[in-house]
């Protein structure tokens, strides 16, 4: 029995809305409304599947409000799949009736994320805006760097390498820099790396997150294409990581779930890796944890286990809440998000004792929203190739 | 609904479901279990989630004032950092609210030793059911006149809205051991736990979890449950080195008298967490063998322990309904939770049957209908049948003390005919 | 306001019998019943006849390794007596108050129903909490027939040492007169050897001040320090420390006055227990919610026969 959402009826019914979930969503942190915790979010769900309430304004805006964090799935002691739940409730979702959001929606997953080098022709404007003074700091743009921008990733596409240094959109655009760095470092351990050749680009993350699921399954065939083989995947973003290990479920082909198994966050795969020398440099860094890694990759442990040679490593009281950025979610619910950003900042503070701390993070989404609130965020690559003892 | 922030913004929705005719209803973390907090008519529900501070904490004194919402373990992570932690720990000590806490009087593993929520408030600053604000209780020691803060804890909001507690903060122990052991029957771990208690060992906590709840939970959490034993006890004793080494041994040498197939002390502080961590997450474990349970709470005296639950075994069996048992062993508290499948038609006839039952056994060995979920309105109907018509006149007068009007959360707690006037008024024989 | 017929005032070992004054002239007096109702050592419970003195109480729980931490100043206190006065032991640091340690109380009500509440298992939340709000009422909303305790196991070594010790984990009392501090310490013999370390044993426990005008003045634990101090040698005290019970005795009348406006300048209030002036209301300032306790004394006692005169009840009429 599947109601208008085409929610699986047992995934739905393994809620038993004990609550524990509650305190570990970021939304409900902030608002302590119902409707902004997965529990009310499941109750919401079950209401429109009995068909005891509509698919109404109210009811997307409480599923649109939710970050797809995740971090209500290991708090879960029913194992709840609330991350698919709400996958599947947004695919479902007719499309929003704001004729200016509709194109806002069709530019950005369907034109610009597709298409790399309209992403880095898009950047390149950016970057001229940026110089102009034309974007507001609260943006929260990171710096864009000409230099950076100008210059390729000088590693082999395609062929048979050691690993592939998965590239991506966004982070490609934003944050070459940390690219570079984790090919430093892993180039450190001897391994032999190549990029994904033509194509490769855009995992579908955000186009999953977003319910538009036929587009997310689109791209993910284009990356799986892009890496052929069976050389680990090395991915330096912790929200791209995750999807791609769920190649699987999305595709459900053993090519798919083979592929899955090849994927590796980049401290994932560097701690199973003769260690590259690394100098203590006596430095605290405070540790965040992306959702998608903490939550759904669990590999938060390995970026500990890499760092911990060459850093004081500090960490926070929260728990691993989330910092609100949810990939599109700082642009979609950017009052939220800012809520989310505040609450995290307060624990990063705490955490590095009262002063602004070097904060790590795996996840670009969360370097950028952390950096727009002024936290030196930086990624595990990034420090890791300036402890390197060469 | 209605999220105040303040004190003054609580009795001003007071005032507004007054002026409407409206009853109004507190609700913290929507985490109980007896219903206390469900709005029934269309109340004005005051939701506490945004008064959520913690507004003051005297680590000398050793004592915090805390706005409703703040959750349970945010208080003690709160103050851990100066050695103290807030001591009544219910199982969703993540997610419920020191507010939802004070009304149902709340318990925990913990409070084996330590005391229910009571022992553990020295003041509320509430909004009675008139509207007005006062102070219940005191930092001071003593209150004079009635302790009507110790009315109020307990009373599921129907003698008004907590928003500011003044709580006693309690000093980590220097030293803390947990044992795991491990039995061939529940019986025998039933006995044990009698045994401790009669061997005059009063641990901090002692619980008790059968094999299905074991599993369930090793699943989980994977803390090393063995999931071949048919019970399995929990014992955490705390506090100076000589005492705690001297109480481990005690209860091993009682365990082992019974037959105990494992007797393990947990190595370190994570895997203390992680067997911790498996016991509070059983109620939710559940729904990884069977989509739907109902959850019981009573207590009896801790020498029936193993005679009741026997008695709630046979119940079940023939109600024809699967029971299992997770529970404050130390205290008596039992939770038998009835594991079914709604869908099979005429379960819940029997889920209810059972329940029933195992209530009334427990009520028959001398025990109590609920020992820290409250009455709400699960239990409200069997009031009755613990107490007389005069212990629930009584206890109708003083509510009405409280709030004349029957404003605050009216339909629970107390059944229908509660009050002597209400008897004269219904027909003979009706419900007694 | 008081309804015909005989007013009634409860009766056990008038050991704290001044407490809210006189009670009223010509009352009946009523008197609990005596003996130990129901005891299993294994549950660590007792069920007692409101009319037993503690000293009974005390001695059938030895018999088992077990004792009740009420600690009443004298052993001839009937538990009745006890629980109505509500006055908390030295050991309270460690045990709680008085009214942590009933379970069930049973009690007749000024309109003469029999009345139960709470439970005879160590937990229970079951109805409203009349364990608590009967212990300190003064017989002025019932009569107590029976109570359930909870008992706990004695310990095998119990100490008095003189010193300070305001990091001890678990101290059972922490006595302080000005001059000297007192500390006790309850457990294993390992334990309190270890936690006495560096103290001067005690042979007899510090004693509390006496003389013909007492009283016991509770302030926030954190405000004993300045409060003692402006007592100013007119009273002799001795504070329980981390609880904020001072202990006051005096030789005059007017010294106990002048304690009691001491503990209200600090937020307190002062219970006298015994002599001070005689029109006295024993506490000396307005009750606090005195509406609601007004309405609560008339849910138990509609016609106000039951200690009508004590105070500081009478005066909430």
């Amino acid at each position: 029995m599947t109601g208008p959402l085409q929610l699986d009826a047992e995934t739905l019914n393994a809620c038993v809305s004990c609550g524990l979930c509650l305190p570990h969503c970021p939304t409900y942190r902030v608002t302590g409304r119902e409707i902004a915790s997965p529990r009310g979010r499941i109750a919401a769900m079950r209401a429109v599947e009995t068909n005891e309430a509509p698919i109404d304004d109210a009811f997307r805006a409480a599923m649109e409000e939710c970050v797809s964090c995740r971090g209500c799935e290991p708090a879960c002691p029913s194992g709840v799949q609330f991350g698919k739940l709400m996958e599947t409730t947004r695919a479902a979702l007719p499309s929003p009736r704001s004729r200016v959001r509709r194109g806002a929606e069709w530019f950005g997953y369907r034109v610009v994320l597709p298409r790399h080098w309209l992403l880095i022709t898009c950047t390149w404007l950016a970057w001229l805006a940026q110089r102009l003074h034309l974007v507001p700091a609260r943006v929260g743009l990171p710096r864009l760097s000409a230099r950076s921008l100008a210059r390729g990733l000088e590693l082999p596409t395609g062929g048979t390498p050691d690993a592939w240094l998965f590239t991506g959109c966004v982070m490609d655009a934003w944050l070459r820099d940390t690219h570079r760095s984790a090919a430093r470092v892993m180039g450190a351990t001897g391994a032999r790396l190549a990029q994904p050749t033509n194509g490769g680009a855009c995992c579908g993350a955000l186009h999953l997150h977003a319910g538009r699921e036929a587009e997310a399954r689109a791209l993910a065939e284009r990356v799986m294409q892009s890496m052929p083989g069976v050389a680990p995947v090395v991915v330096d973003s912790a929200g791209c990581g995750a999807t791609m290990k769920e190649y699987g479920k999305l595709l459900g082909s053993a090519d798919a779930h083979a592929f899955s198994e090849r994927v590796r966050d980049f401290s994932e795969w560097l701690a199973h890796q003769a260690a590259p020398r690394l100098r203590p440099t006596g430095i605290q860094v405070v540790i965040q944890d992306p959702c998608h890694l903490r939550h759904v990759q669990k590999a938060h442990g390995a970026v500990r286990e890499v760092l911990a040679p060459a850093y004081e490593l500090l960490e926070t009281a929260d728990d691993g809440l989330c910092c609100g950025a949810g990939g599109a979610y700082v642009v979609t619910q950017p009052e939220l998000s800012r809520r989310i950003l505040d609450r995290k900042v307060e624990a990063l503070r705490a955490a590095g004792g009262g002063a602004d701390p070097i904060v790590v993070s795996a996840n670009p989404g969360c370097m950028v929203q952390l950096r727009g609130a002024g936290i030196d965020a930086r990624h595990p690559a990034d420090l890791i190739a300036e402890a390197l003892d060469e | 609904m209605c999220f105040p922030r303040s004190s003054d913004e609580v009795a001003a929705a007071v005032g507004v479901a007054r002026r409407h005719g409206r009853a109004f209803v507190a609700r913290g973390s929507g985490t109980g279990l007896a219903g206390g907090a469900t709005p029934l008519d269309d109340p004005v529900v005051i939701v506490t989630t945004q008064m959520n501070r913690v507004l003051e904490i005297d680590p000398q004194a050793r004592v915090a004032w805390v706005e409703p919402g703040v959750l349970n373990l945010d208080l003690s992570r709160a103050v851990g950092h100066l050695g103290l932690h807030y001591a009544p720990d219910p199982s969703s000590q993540q997610a419920c609210t020191i507010g939802g806490n004070v009304g149902t009087n709340a318990g925990g593993p913990h409070c084996l030793a330590d005391g229910v929520t009571s022992a553990h408030v020295l003041a509320v600053d509430v909004v009675l059911a008139d509207g007005t604000a006062t102070r219940l209780g005191g930092l001071e020691p003593d209150s004079p006149g009635y302790d009507l803060r110790g009315c109020f804890v307990g009373s599921e909001g129907t003698m008004g809205i907590a928003t500011r507690i003044a709580v006693r903060l309690t000093p980590d122990p220097p030293c803390v051991a947990t044992l795991l052991c491990a039995f061939d029957s529940v019986e025998a771990a039933a006995t044990t736990v009698s045994g401790i208690i009669a061997a005059g060992v009063l641990p901090a906590a002692l619980e008790m979890m059968d094999a299905p709840i074991t599993r369930a939970v090793e699943d989980f959490v994977g803390a090393g449950y063995p999931r071949d034993a048919q019970a399995v006890l929990l014992a955490e004793v705390d506090g100076l080195e000589g005492g705690v080494a001297e109480q481990v041994d005690a209860i091993a040498e009682v365990a082992r008298a019974n037959g105990a197939t494992l007797v393990r002390v947990a190595a370190d502080d994570a895997e203390r967490a992680l067997l911790w961590k498996g016991r509070k997450s059983a109620f939710g474990a559940i729904a990884r063998i069977a989509p739907d349970y109902y959850l019981h709470d009573a207590v009896v005296p801790r020498t029936k322990l193993v005679e009741v639950l026997r008695r709630v075994y046979e119940i079940a069996d023939a109600h024809e309904v699967i029971v299992m048992n997770v529970f404050h062993a130390g205290d008596g508290n039992l939770h038998p939770l009835l594991v079914f499948d709604q869908r099979e038609p005429g379960v819940w006839d029997r889920v209810h049957a059972a329940g029933t039952e195992i209530l009334e056994a427990c009520l028959d060995a001398g025990g109590v209908l609920t020992g820290e979920h409250g009455v709400g309105i699960e239990k409200r109907d069997l009031m009755p049948r613990m107490f007389s018509p005069d212990d629930l006149d009584a206890q109708a007068r003083l509510r009405d003390a409280f709030d004349p009007d029957g404003v605050a959360n009216p339909q629970k707690v107390l059944p229908r005919g509660s009050r002597c006037g209400e008897l004269q008024r219904v027909p003979e024989g009706t419900w007694i | 306001m008081t309804a015909p017929g005989p007013v009634v005032a409860p009766v056990g070992a008038r050991t704290h019998w001044e407490i809210g004054g006189p009670p009223t002239e010509g009352a009946v007096e009523v008197r609990a019943p005596v003996g130990v109702i129901t005891y299993e050592p294994a549950d660590m419970t007792i069920t007692v006849g409101a009319g037993t003195s503690f000293d009974t109480l005390d001695g059938v729980l030895a018999e088992h390794g077990q004792e009740c931490a009420l600690d009443p100043r004298s052993r001839a206190a009937t538990v009745g007596g006890i629980l109505a006065c509500g006055l908390s032991g030295l050991r309270r640091l460690r045990h709680g108050p008085v009214r942590d340690h009933v379970l069930e109380v049973r009690f007749e009500t000024g309109d003469g129903r029999l009345v139960k509440g709470g439970g005879q298992t160590v937990k229970n939340v079951t109805g409203y909490d009349l364990p608590r709000l009967f212990v300190g009422s003064l017989g002025t909303i019932g009569v107590l027939q029976q109570a359930t305790l909870r008992c706990r196991p004695r310990f095998p070594r119990s100490r008095w040492f003189a010193g300070s010790a305001t990091d001890s984990f678990r101290a059972s009392a922490r006595l302080w007169d000005g001059a000297r501090e007192a500390v006790l310490f309850e457990g294993v013999d390992a334990d309190v050897e270890s936690q006495g370390r560096g103290l001067a044993p005690l042979d007899t426990p510090p004693a509390l001040p006496d003389g013909p005008h007492r009283g016991r003045i509770s302030v926030a634990p954190g405000r004993v320090g300045e409060c003692t101090a402006a007592l100013a040698g007119r009273v002799r005290w001795c504070a329980e420390l981390g609880v904020g019970t001072v202990h006051v005795a005096a030789d005059e009348a007017d010294a106990l006055v002048h304690a009691r406006s001491v503990s209200h300048a600090y937020g307190g209030w002062m219970l006298r227990e015994a002599g001070g002036p005689s029109d006295d209301d024993g506490f000396g300032c307005a009750l606090p919610s005195a509406a609601l306790m007004r309405r609560v004394k008339d849910a138990f006692d509609p016609g106000w026969k039951l200690n009508p005169a004590r105070l500081p009840f009478a005066r909430i009429g």
